[in-house]
């Protein structure tokens, strides 16, 4: 664990947030360190994934979406008028919880990021492909069907997949929204492991719901419940040491 | 998606629309045979022309047709795209329209016609145009000679009106529905990638979409082909043989309009076939 970098990569400041009348997010505040991965936890509908959305504004695209408060990335507000949405989207990569590869070879799937971002040299885009798949343990599968059908591989396979594909943009942070929801015990295996290999190369946000998950994979871990932060702060001390009651009720298992 | 069936049930309902198409055709031959024998083809049946067979009916009604339903189908697809991916579903704007559309779709096909008769062509005068003699060609033996094509110009613009009324809101319409179709995380995940609005448009919600858009394009033109057969009744009035004529051009509409359905049905298959997508599998 690296705690001696004082600059937060992305740091939230009351942040308030509301689908139409419905409040989603009240008053949020906390920092997220670089090479880390900041685990949120909490039940469902706590608002865990409006809040990962707000980081690459995908919450953009909701219609009744409102908010208020500040969130920076590297010292800079990301809701800015001037702020480009897709150089943010760029650098901020998201994983979802259902893989939906795109109706196209797994080569094209991976190169996808690179072509829009300009990049038309084969070459180029070969060794992207590569180094995506690689780094996502996926490209010793994958290599002889490279320009096949993305469908024909499993869905844990799949997950990887669009792992590589957020990976190949090279983004700072990347965010996971609970992305084993779907997946069985051996693959939600291989995707930890990956994902604590991966904080050589960016930042990562990892939602889930399922307590141990989060304690096995994070560093630093945030509670949300009922639309509040309740407690933000080491996976250590979250799960052994809690200072909220509903946090130790959430963690040991008596509440959600 | 309700409509997922596997490949033997498809192949079934393949089959069996096959057959039916069959059946209709020999149907509308035994019809064409007993309308040459009873001399029917031979009526005066376009308003622009004393002698003609079928064949001017024909042409004159892909003239009216074609240009006008492809225009037409091309307007409703953009204003689906422009109402589906860039108006905001809060927008009063879009919801205006869209309830418009749906009162337009939802009107029979048959009103259209009505309208035609009793509002357009009492209003624009048409009828007195109508009556005006075009003149008398030779009589060729077959009856299905080329004659000279003429068309009155305002009931052209007439009928293009209550064309373009028919088509319009059914593309829109089923355009909307199959742009709803790609889902929004394959929308999302290219989002997420640093795609821009027109990359994902065009990347990957028009192919995704484009058969069913196609297909909504030939729904479109064959419900304003089956709902113009109810046109002729405009043309009645210059008939010297009266409705005889009707029989004729009626089977033409209708024979269209069932092979631009069929086509549309069978491009919405092939959508099903060639894309088995992690969607279908999960879901």
């Amino acid at each position: 664990m690296q705690t001696e970098k004082k600059e937060p990569i992305l740091s939230i400041h009351n942040l308030n947030v509301w689908y139409g009348d419905n409040q989603i997010l009240n008053s949020l505040s906390f920092e997220v360190q670089p090479r880390q991965v900041t685990a949120l936890i909490g039940p469902a509908n706590c608002g865990k994934s409006t809040l990962v959305r707000c980081f690459n504004r995908l919450n953009d695209f909701t219609p009744n979406f409102r908010f208020n408060g500040e969130i920076l990335f590297k010292g800079r507000d990301m809701y800015a008028k001037k702020t480009e949405v897709t150089a943010i989207r760029k650098k901020i990569g998201m994983v979802f919880r259902k893989p939906e590869p795109f109706q196209c070879s797994i080569y094209e799937n991976v190169a996808y990021g690179a072509r829009i971002s300009g990049i038309r040299q084969s070459s180029q885009l070969d060794t992207i492909v590569q180094k995506s798949l690689q780094r996502s343990g996926l490209w010793n599968e994958v290599e002889p069907i490279l320009h096949g059908n993305p469908n024909q591989l499993s869905i844990g396979q799949q997950q990887r997949l669009c792992i590589a594909r957020a990976l190949a943009v090279e983004p700072e942070i990347l965010i996971f929204d609970e992305p084993c929801g779907e997946l069985d015990p051996i693959e939600t295996v291989k995707i930890e492991t990956l994902v604590r290999d991966l904080i050589t190369d960016c930042t990562l946000i990892f939602v889930t719901n399922k307590r141990r998950q989060a304690a096995r994979v994070s560093d630093v871990a945030g509670f949300l419940y009922c639309s509040e932060l309740i407690e933000f702060g080491t996976t250590e001390k979250i799960f052994t040491n809690p200072q909220d009651t509903r946090t130790e009720q959430y963690v040991t298992g008596i509440l959600g | 998606m309700n409509a997922l069936m596997t490949r033997p049930e498809l192949r079934k309902k393949i089959a069996l629309q096959g057959i039916a198409f069959i059946i209709v055709g020999a149907a509308l031959i035994f019809i064409w045979n007993d309308l040459k024998k009873s001399g029917a083809t031979h009526i005066q049946t376009s308003s622009a022309s004393r002698v003609s067979g079928i064949l001017p009916s024909l042409l004159s009604d892909l003239n009216l047709i074609l240009p006008i339903s492809l225009l037409a189908v091309l307007f409703g697809v953009a204003c689906a795209f422009y109402l589906e991916e860039w108006l905001s579903a809060t927008s009063w704007v879009r919801r205006f329209i869209e309830s418009q559309v749906t009162f337009l779709t939802e009107i029979p096909s048959l009103l259209y016609g009505l309208l035609a008769i009793s509002v357009l062509f009492s209003y624009a005068g048409v009828f007195k145009e109508i009556g005006t003699p075009s003149p008398v060609q030779d009589v060729n033996e077959s009856g299905l000679a080329v004659v000279p094509f003429q068309r009155n110009t305002t009931m052209f613009y007439a009928e293009a009106l209550i064309f373009i009324l028919m088509v319009i809101p059914v593309a829109i319409k089923t355009t909307q529905e199959a742009l709803r179709s790609v889902t929004t995380p394959i929308r999302e995940s290219a989002y997420v990638l640093g795609a821009n609005q027109w990359q994902v448009i065009a990347k990957q919600v028009v192919p995704l979409a484009f058969p069913s858009i196609l297909a909504g394009g030939c729904r479109a033109m064959s419900r304003a082909l089956a709902a113009a057969a109810l046109l002729i009744g405009i043309h009645i009035p210059d008939h010297t043989t009266g409705p005889r004529g009707i029989p004729d051009r009626f089977m033409l509409f209708l024979g269209g309009a069932l092979l631009l359905s069929t086509i549309s049905s069978f491009l919405k298959k092939s959508r099903l076939e060639t894309s088995p997508t992690a969607t279908a599998r999960h879901d």
